[in-house]
């Protein structure tokens, strides 16, 4: 089962499979980590040592209902208070895992603009902005969203409906408080996805998903993502500075996804070109899905250099060689956890990152859009077969500033 | 062409790895083939009625040559956005193929379910053709309702159509569909009077129906012509965009037994078409019978003939008539020191690439050149408003007698239409030499 159908119809329809699984009990002490963002130590991972996302996500989007009458924001103790405990329910219920649920709430630059004071200097969070020349996207203006993922899509529904007030027990746990009266959800808004192995051809009854999205990809596009080498690590995307040390940036790109012509016009040396490099092509290093890259996307910084080149001869360049050019020392800068939808009944992508400054995201985004390079569109990665809709920023503070923080907490 | 010509343009292109079609009705397809000894101009009806027959050639020489049979199609009016004007034609979804880098993989449509939609875009003020890729956007929608995923449409060539945009777009349901197209920033270098323009997103759209008149209306107008024709070497005339209105009363195009393709004769720039090469080759008039006012004129893509471009045209080192290579044609020619086309006083050195028979510019490639062996120079694709499209790049000191070499560094990353698509595929070096100049 999916989560893209929210709301009373979709909770009914879990409990069947509610009775068949046994979703392991969260935890009401501390032991948390600080960071919200702690997910890759609570996640599985594949034989290569890829962490393995988890497979059911929702972002639900939220706008404040509290007002605010002071300029500190201590005016909203008492919102607060509802936000923690509502949040801490949810640790209550779940294990921190994939197999129970994990989850972040972040906060727009929308919703810091209502105090007085300013965003700490270790944080970089400016308002989303077009990216390319080619796009045009509207902007997450809301508050804030809450990031809810799990392998279990009805722990994902579960979690969201508890948080509103509509179950008065969540996996055996009383739900003491809930979130109502503080936000209001903009069901416009909320998004849905799901990634691993199998799950994007499960969609093929969706319009704009052919038949020949392969079987075993985790990915509409048809290959595996994430590689342990191209992932920054947690550390890496850490605010390490002032009270928000411990939190992280994170940058939400929604997009439609062109998969007829990705999959019945281009063939598939073609599409590893696109993806990685024509020289994975050209060495046949990728497999059908990604299985033969192992723990890497397979860069060299051979191939990563060559980007330019490659544009001129043989005319194509990759999207993920496009990418790593941003990269620092060798070392990614962003922590991907996109994944892909069915939402708008139309294939397409959540993009979510997460790194330590908005400022890094534009370095790689620039790298990947390529416009520096001199390529047709169509042949300059897979930039002919994304469309952005929508994009949003925010900070995920640490756990300790989850719940409606000010701009600048003591 | 000469007969002797031939030979020079038959190139290996089994270096390049050209796929087989992966859709599962291309086998079907490719076997009609073999029943086409005595009706190909009436060939039987496919099962699928809104989709004509597609013929496999056989034995296709590695050069333009002559496909099956003339598209039909339906021209919709013109609009217009900022320096664009684009005209959107619609045909059944055919087979085409695209290019990346060196791969190539023929798109072969599963069923007649949509349209091939194209789209010339012109500069308004000008009516030079824009034949290079920005990363156009395409949307459908039918009741406000999104229809597929956007697209990016090709970049594409062929030889009715000259350059143009286009892809074949899945259509589930009847009805009046409306496409929107976003034009982002044109990404090239623009001179003379382009300079400064396309810099600003425009964004355009259209109506159009898709009904069972129109399917039956595109099948019926293919024209095929005799089997013993397909892949002779040759190109189709430019299309006259007035005369192909089906919705036209009288329809003039079965009763024209005047084929127009040019394997008679009709050949590069030696001759000039029927309704082109006027002083102002870009001129919205071409269309000079004025029987057709009631449509608007779309410019085809029509590179000026060689004669046209100033400077010291450089000559083949083998002595030919022209310098040529995977069967382009490469106009190029030494710019005095200080044109408009350099910033300081250097000369310009400008290769314009085209199409045998129809002059259509190849764009999207990665041209450099040298000089006796020297370093070498990347040229940049760049439009002007005399000299259309070009990869032109600032040369010192060249004298008479110098060794120029331009170096293909890729060839045309634009799909084909058929009679394109075995060509300016495997393009060797264009060795030329600079001539004594004629005072």
């Amino acid at each position: 089962m999916a989560v893209a159908v929210g709301g009373a119809s979709a909770i009914s329809a879990c409990v069947d499979e509610q009775d068949d699984i046994d979703v392991p009990t969260g935890t009401d002490d501390d032991s948390l980590p600080e960071r919200q963002h702690a997910w890759d130590g609570f996640l599985e991972t594949d034989d290569d040592g890829n962490v393995q996302p988890p497979e059911h996500h929702v972002l639900v989007a939220l706008s404040l209902e509290a007002k605010l009458d002071d300029g500190d924001g201590d005016s909203f103790d008492d919102a607060r208070e509802t936000v923690e405990t509502s949040l801490r329910t949810l640790e209550r219920a779940y294990e921190w895992s994939n197999d129970g649920l994990l989850f972040t709430i972040g906060y727009t630059p929308s919703y810091f603009d209502r105090f007085d004071g300013e965003l700490p200097e270790a944080v970089d969070l400016p308002e989303p902005e077009p990216l390319t020349v080619s796009e045009d996207p509207a902007f997450d203006e809301f508050d804030a969203v809450i990031h809810l993922a799990s392998d279990h899509a009805d722990v994902v529904l579960r979690a969201e409906e508890a948080l509103f007030g509509e179950l008065e027990e969540l996996n055996d746990e009383p739900v003491e408080d809930d979130l109502t009266g503080v936000f209001e959800r903009l069901d416009d808004h909320r998004r849905t996805g799901f990634v691993g192995e199998g799950l994007p051809a499960e969609h093929t009854d969706v319009g704009g998903v052919p038949d020949s999205v392969p079987e075993d990809a985790p990915f509409f596009m048809g290959f595996r993502s994430g590689f342990r080498e191209s992932q920054a690590t947690e550390d890496r995307v850490t605010i390490e500075a002032g009270p928000f040390a411990g939190g992280t940036t994170q940058q939400l790109s929604s997009m439609g996804i062109q998969l007829e012509v990705w999959f019945e016009q281009e063939n598939h040396t073609q599409r590893v070109m696109k993806t990685f490099s024509p020289e994975h092509a050209e060495k046949d290093l990728v497999g059908e899905v990604g299985e033969a890259l192992g723990a890497s996307s397979g860069l060299t910084d051979e191939r990563i250099e060559a980007t330019e080149a490659d544009a001129t001869n043989p005319g194509v360049v990759g999207h993920a060689q496009k990418a790593a050019r941003a990269r620092e020392n060798g070392n990614p800068l962003l922590l991907r956890r996109d994944f892909n939808t069915v939402d708008g009944d139309s294939p397409g992508l959540h993009f979510l990152s997460l790194q330590r400054e908005l400022t890094e995201f534009r370095a790689v985004r620039d790298a990947m859009t390529g416009a520096d390079l001199d390529v047709q569109t169509l042949n300059n990665g897979i930039m002919g077969y994304i469309f952005v809709d929508r994009r949003g920023n925010y900070l995920v503070p640490p756990r300790s500033h989850r719940s409606l923080p000010p701009a600048s907490p003591e | 062409m000469s007969d002797t010509d031939n030979t020079k343009r038959r190139i290996d292109r089994r270096r390049f790895l050209v796929h087989a079609g992966a859709a599962a009705g291309i086998a079907g397809l490719a076997g009609c083939t073999l029943e086409l000894d005595d009706e190909s101009a009436d060939p039987d009806p496919s099962d699928d009625p809104a989709m004509p027959q597609f013929y496999e050639i056989e034995d296709k020489p590695d050069a333009v040559y002559l496909p099956t049979h003339r598209e039909a199609m339906r021209m919709l009016e013109p609009v217009e956005a900022g320096e664009y004007t684009l005209a959107p034609m619609l045909s059944y979804p055919h087979p085409f193929w695209i290019i990346s880098g060196n791969e190539i993989q023929e798109e072969v449509p599963e069923d007649g379910n949509g349209v091939h939609l194209m789209m010339t875009v012109w500069d308004t003020d000008t009516g030079i053709v824009l034949p290079v890729d920005s990363g156009a956007q395409l949307r459908v929608e039918k009741n406000g309702e999104q229809v597929g995923s956007p697209r990016t449409p090709w970049p594409m060539i062929s030889q009715q159509m000259g350059f143009h945009f286009g892809d074949n777009v899945t259509l589930e349901e009847d009805g009046t569909h409306t496409a929107e197209v976003t034009l982002p920033p044109l990404d090239v270098r623009t001179t003379g009077e382009l300079e400064g323009k396309y810099e600003e997103t425009q964004t355009l759209s259209f109506e159009f129906e898709y009904d069972q008149e129109f399917r039956e209306e595109v099948v019926a107008g293919v024209e095929y012509f005799d089997e013993d024709e397909w892949g002779e070497l040759g190109a189709l005339e430019p299309m006259d965009h007035g005369e192909h209105d089906h919705r036209d009363k009288e329809d003039h195009h079965h009763e024209d037994d005047d084929h127009e393709h040019g394997d008679d004769g009709h050949h590069h720039d030696e001759e000039d078409h029927e309704h082109g090469d006027d002083d102002d080759h870009h001129d919205h008039e071409h269309d000079a019978d004025g029987e057709h006012d009631d449509h608007a004129h779309v410019p085809y893509s029509e590179l000026p003939p060689a004669e046209e471009y100033p400077g010291t045209h450089l000559k083949p080192a083998d002595g030919d008539e022209e310098a040529t290579s995977g069967d382009a044609v490469f106009v190029t020619t030494l710019f005095e020191p200080g044109s408009r086309l350099v910033d300081g006083d250097e000369q310009y050195l400008l290769v314009s690439p085209r199409t045998p028979y129809n002059r259509v510019p190849l764009a999207d490639m990665s041209l450099s050149a040298s000089v006796d062996d020297g370093e070498s120079v990347s040229l940049e694709q760049t439009i002007d408003d005399e000299f259309d499209l070009h990869y032109g790049g600032p040369l010192e000191d060249v004298e008479s007698g110098d060794d120029v070499t331009v170096e293909i560094d890729s060839f045309p990353q634009v799909a084909r239409h058929q009679g394109y698509d075995t060509a300016f595929l495997d393009m060797p070096p264009v060795e030329l030499t600079v001539p004594e100049v004629d005072e």
